[in-house]
């Protein structure tokens, strides 16, 4: 063999090896893609659905019923006001109705949680670990309610498992959403179902211990502004007889009636 | 045989069905066994008037110490070995600080720091506030211990108000309120105080009949008693008496179900056959199969449990059947003009083998049941397969024998017919008609009916298997309304998962972990009482440290008065806040409560005052000798308060020995090998959707629990799975003998085919009618099989001795027979219809329905489609060797 037919002949070598490295880079490629599109895809569902409660400065008026094994146990209205400034989170509860609760109020301030009790005029700070409790008798945890402002499922890891699950004759996208690597969330798994066709909230099951122990449904969807919002939520615990229901009777996103000023514990001391 | 009857056994609780292979079955019995609380007694105690609270307390209380006083007398102790309604509280009085984690000692600790009145108060105070003031769910978690610890506040306030006043206080009375507050309440009451449990603990297990039978009314009888003495209501509850009550209502229910049935059927023969010896031809025979079987069962079982119990009634409904068969064909050729000697032969020559192969159809389909791997459905195929060919083979050779004594009698007297039948006479001469009906418009009944299975069928879809097991316990049983009652009122299911272990760690990591699952209630072990070596040495110096600096506190001889009106003012303003928390989470019993506590009603108004504002009251007045009044009553409170503490604060080392017996009973194997622990569910476990929830957290921890409710859920199982299994394989099994005997597939096939359309009808029936499938009434399926083929069968043997075009002669000739047994059975299975148990009365419901729905696709669908098939159609339904023979011919 000439050396130049060596050198044709280790070229011819290199060459191959090229190609079967650019042959892999493509295989793997295409092996990823899926990955990639469906993370993205879940990305895209999801923040289409988000859309739906992601707001600023929002303002609502809710009656919110709590039933007991199937009867109507207590109705309250409370007065709702959301904000996120500096990446943080304040939301403002004020009771006003029963009669005996009218003036009681929650603000919640990231993780810091204060209850001003009307009976008393006082105010309690809640130790942080207490958010993930039941809100003040309810099936939604504090940790549940402060969701509602930035979308329920923000603090979770998603994935996109079914594009075709039907719920109450609804074609809904099924995503596992699992508590982000290195973080402790209130729930061990979250399964949730958006509808294939309006990115709607449909249901949301919640787990703790393998077991799915309530669940939040999301109806009566009516356009706002430009957001769409569920006027209905209902979430049913599976391991007592409760459920607790939540309609919105008034909503506004970047609402003027929503200050600053509410979100500090001073003000918590004047309300009335 | 009478041997064998000698050495059955009879056990009529669900229990006495499960499965004797399943690992849960075998643990759940080792638990019974082993652990003799967990075959408690459980009596229920309420007032009578619920809303005088004050009466109740003291009503439900005397009662109690009544009944413990009395069933405590060793004329009960061949029963009872142990009962406690008041609870002996010393355990906890001497080492009250020792089994509380270390995070409840420091607590305890800052709370008794100082118990002179205002550092108390204020420690009080800081305590609400830290652990409950705004946080609702520990609220609802410690709330039956708050409700008890509010009652001894009120009770130190209302004392301290009357020191005030310038009353002496007993040291008794401020004892007995530091004890309310410090250890809590001696007796289990609900959460007003108006109902109270007592657990007695028997010396048999829900395994030992004689005696739960014996033992469970004779204390039932003397609670009632005292309970009616005291102005009380008391009912018994647990396992072993919600066993009782089933076998109780078992029994009842299938002895009176046998003598309506029997009695029934006796009347249908003597009318229809013109013979008042009847009763005897047939039922001396019935009694006795029956009696071989209950032999065969000793010698093979040794026992009857529910099911095959309930299964002799169907037997007799079943049996009679070959006798109708045999009279039927006796009388017609008697009627004929025959001999006695050649009527009993014809009627065997042209009967027999129609007899036989229905017999044996019925037999194989019940024998089928065995190949399950359910025992209990395994016995049942045994039992009812061998009940069959007992009953047949009585019958055979008893009936003619029994007939021929009567013809040997009426030649003697020379008797004729009396005069009542000539009145009463039931006459089958519609079946004629309807033969005739049926030869000349075939394709009309068989389309008829088939379209009434189409148009029926599309319901079967929706029909459900019952998972509930107490839905299926007669209605209206006491033990299992006290049940839920314990669950409502005590927030607790009288029903634990059970999970046992040989190691006391074990118990005690499994015990933590379960403690955090949300459907769990409470975690029950001995670990409770019992902390761990390493527990206690953590534990000792924070008590020790406690204990000494206790010892060293005096009481003052000052208390500052302005100070305690704000301790006082800030108290109440704790027991609102408290009060509020407790309004809007639904604990209604608490708020209540604190309402009472604050003055206030429901809707927090302030409507009277409080013992607080009576308190401030007294404290506005003349200081100084105020302050010397509740400087008196401080001494007291402090000396006491340190007396129990320190008594309480033992570091002795916590031994297995020092526990009260009742707890050790509770916790501890009969050798002490073994140790229990109880999952207390917050719902209901016998309701499906709440027994899933628990099941799934439960299985996340550990696959090693046992209970009843599992055990109901094993049967349910063998419900779903096996009834369809031995339904498949009973149509296998009659298939092959119709195949065996006619030898021609076309008319095997034919005579299966009713069956199936019967089947779908049957199911559309239930589901419309909202019977669900159980593990009982599931075993009808293939007793449907079994038995509904038999009519076809007969109407075959006849169809092909009468030949092509004599339809309506068959139907005559057989119709009678294929009636009256049919109504026999249907009389046999309805008699279950009226009986308590829900079980045995949807089965009597499925198993009528099922054979009245067979009847009418025997009778009127089965003669058109074998008309249309071989008459119309020209295809053979013969044997071959009947082809052989015509060939020949």
């Amino acid at each position: 063999m000439r050396s130049g037919d060596l050198a044709l002949h280790h070229g011819g070598l290199k060459m191959k090896k090229r190609n079967i490295s650019i042959n892999l880079l493509i295989i793997s490629f295409f092996l990823i893609l899926p990955g990639i599109l469906f993370a993205n895809n879940v990305n895209n569902i999801i923040q289409k659905a988000n859309n739906m409660f992601v707001g600023n400065n929002i303002y609502s008026v809710n009656d919110m019923t709590i039933y007991r094994s199937g009867k109507l146990n207590i109705t309250m209205k409370l007065e709702n006001f959301f904000m996120k400034k500096g990446g943080k989170s304040y939301s403002l509860a004020v009771y006003k109705k029963p009669g005996r609760m009218k003036g009681t109020a929650y603000l919640m301030i990231e993780n810091d949680l204060w209850i001003r009790f009307s009976s008393t005029g006082r105010i309690r700070k809640l130790s942080s670990s207490a958010k993930k409790n039941s809100a003040a008798g309810t099936d939604f945890s504090y940790n549940d309610m402060g969701d509602t402002g930035e979308g329920p499922i923000s603090r979770y890891d998603m994935e996109l498992v079914d594009s075709k699950e039907d719920v109450n004759g609804e074609k809904c996208y099924k995503i596992i959403c699992i508590p982000k690597h290195g973080e402790e969330q209130d729930y061990e798994k979250l399964e949730v179902y958006i509808s294939t066709k309006e990115y709607y909230y449909i249901k949301i099951d919640y787990f703790r211990h393998k077991a799915n122990i309530k669940t939040l449904t999301f109806s009566e969807y009516r356009t706002i502004g430009d957001k769409i919002y569920p006027y209905k939520m209902v979430m049913e615990s599976h391991i007592k007889p409760t459920k607790t229901e939540i309609i919105t009777k008034e909503i506004e996103f970047n609402s003027s009636r929503v200050k600053e000023r509410y979100f500090n514990i001073s003000y918590l001391e004047r309300i009335k | 045989m009478s041997f064998g009857v000698a050495v059955t056994k009879m056990e009529f609780s669900f229990y006495s069905l499960a499965p004797k292979e399943s690992i849960r079955f075998k643990k759940l019995k080792s638990i019974i066994e082993n652990f003799p609380a967990a075959s408690s007694i459980i009596v229920v105690v309420e007032s009578k008037n619920r809303e005088d609270k004050i009466q109740s307390e003291k009503k439900v209380k005397a009662a109690v110490d009544a009944i413990q006083k009395e069933l405590s007398n060793p004329k009960y102790s061949k029963y009872i070995t142990r009962i406690e309604g008041k609870m002996d509280m010393s355990f906890f009085e001497n080492h009250g600080l020792m089994i509380l984690d270390v995070d409840n000692i420091k607590r305890m600790s800052n709370l008794f720091s100082n118990p002179n009145i205002v550092p108390f108060l204020k420690q009080l105070n800081d305590n609400f506030e830290d652990e409950y003031s705004a946080d609702e769910e520990n609220l609802s978690e410690d709330e039956r211990m708050l409700i008890g610890q509010f009652n001894g506040i009120k009770e130190i306030l209302s004392l301290m108000k009357k020191s005030s006043d310038g009353t002496d206080i007993s040291g008794e009375e401020l004892s007995v309120s530091l004890d309310k507050f410090l250890i809590g309440n001696p007796y289990i009451f609900n959460k007003d105080n108006t109902m109270a449990l007592i657990v007695i603990q028997p010396s048999f297990t829900v395994n030992d009949i004689i005696p739960l039978m014996n033992g469970v009314p004779l204390i039932d009888k003397t609670v009632r008693e005292i309970a009616d003495k005291y102005d009380v209501k008391a009912g018994l509850t647990g396992m072993t008496v919600v066993a009782k009550d089933e076998g109780e209502t078992s029994e009842k229910g299938i002895v009176a179900s046998m003598f309506i049935s029997l009695l029934l059927i006796m009347i249908l023969l003597i009318v229809t056959y013109k013979m008042y010896s009847v009763p005897l031809i047939s039922g001396i025979p019935l009694l006795i199969g029956v009696f071989w079987t209950v032999g065969m069962a000793g010698f093979l079982l040794r026992r009857i449990n529910l099911v095959t119990a309930a299964y002799m009634v169907v037997l007799i409904g079943l049996g009679v059947d070959y006798a109708i068969h045999l009279l039927t064909a006796f009388t017609l050729e008697r009627d004929d003009g025959k001999g006695f000697f050649d009527a009993i032969g014809n009627s065997f020559r042209k009967s027999g083998s129609g007899i036989v192969l229905g017999a044996l159809t019925t037999a194989s389909a019940f024998f089928a049941l065995v190949i399950t791997r359910s025992s209990m459905v395994g016995e049942l195929g045994i039992v009812a397969g061998i009940g069959i060919i007992c009953e047949l083979i009585a019958m055979f050779i008893l009936v003619p024998a029994l007939l021929g004594l009567r013809n040997e009698r009426i030649f003697k007297r020379g008797k004729t017919k009396t005069k009542l039948f000539n009145k009463v006479r039931i006459k089958f001469t519609f079946m004629e008609k309807l033969g005739k009906s049926i030869k000349a418009k075939p394709y009309i009944y068989a389309i008829t009916m088939f379209i009434l299975t189409l148009l029926i069928l599309p319901q079967a879809r929706n029909i459900g298997v019952e998972k509930n097991i107490m839905n299926m316990e007669a209605k209206g049983l006491e033990s299992i309304e006290l049940q839920d009652k314990m669950t409502e009122e005590f927030e607790m299911s009288p029903d634990a998962i059970f999970y046992s272990s040989n190691d006391l760690n074990e118990i005690r990591d499994i015990g933590k972990r379960l403690r955090k699952l949300e459907s769990v209630k409470e975690i029950e072990s001995i670990t409770l009482f019992l902390p761990s070596d390493s527990e206690q040495k953590e534990r000792k110096p924070y008590i020790e440290k406690f204990k000494s600096y206790l010892s060293n506190i005096q009481s003052s001889n000052y208390v500052n008065i302005t100070q305690l009106r704000e301790e006082l003012s800030r108290l109440e303003n704790n027991l609102c806040e408290m009060s509020d928390l407790a309004y809007i989470g639904g604990m209604d019993n608490l708020h209540e409560k604190l309402d009472n506590l604050t003055g206030k009603d429901k809707e927090g108004n302030k409507v009277k005052e409080s013992i607080v504002d009576k308190l401030l009251e007294s404290l506005s007045g003349r200081n100084s000798e105020i302050e010397y009044r509740l400087v008196k009553f401080q001494k007291n409170f402090v000396l006491l308060s340190k007396a129990k503490l320190i008594k309480m604060a033992n570091t002795d080392k916590v031994t297995l020995d020092l526990l009260p017996n009742y707890i050790r009973d509770s916790y501890v194997s009969r050798d002490g090998s073994c140790f229990l622990l109880n999952i207390i569910p917050k719902e209901n476990p016998w309701v499906k959707e709440n027994r899933d929830i628990l099941n799934k957290q439960v299985t996340s921890i550990t696959d090693e629990t046992t209970s009843m409710v599992n055990l109901s859920d094993i049967l349910v199982e063998i419900a779903e799975k096996s009834g369809l299994i031995a339904s498949l394989a009973a149509i296998v099994a009659i298939f092959l003998l119709l195949l065996i005997d006619f030898r021609n597939f076309k008319l095997s096939i034919l005579t299966v085919i009713p069956l199936l359309l019967s089947f779908g009808t049957l199911f559309g029936f239930m589901a419309i009618a909202g019977i669900k499938f159980d593990f009982v009434n599931i075993i009808s399926i293939p007793l449907l099989i079994g038995i509904g083929v038999d009519d076809a069968v007969h109407i075959n043997h006849r169809y092909l001795i009468e030949g092509k075009g004599n339809m309506d002669i068959v139907i005559a000739k057989t119709g009678k027979a294929v009636l009256l047994t049919s109504i026999t059975t249907i009389i046999a299975f309805a008699s279950f219809i009226p009986s308590l148990m829900t079980a045995m009365h949807s089965t009597g419901i499925v198993l009528s329905a099922a054979m009245a729905v067979a009847f009418l696709f025997s009778i009127l669908f089965h003669p058109a489609i074998l008309i249309i098939v071989y008459e119309k159609w020209g295809l053979s339904i013969t044997p071959w060797r009947f082809k052989n023979e015509e060939k020949e011919h």
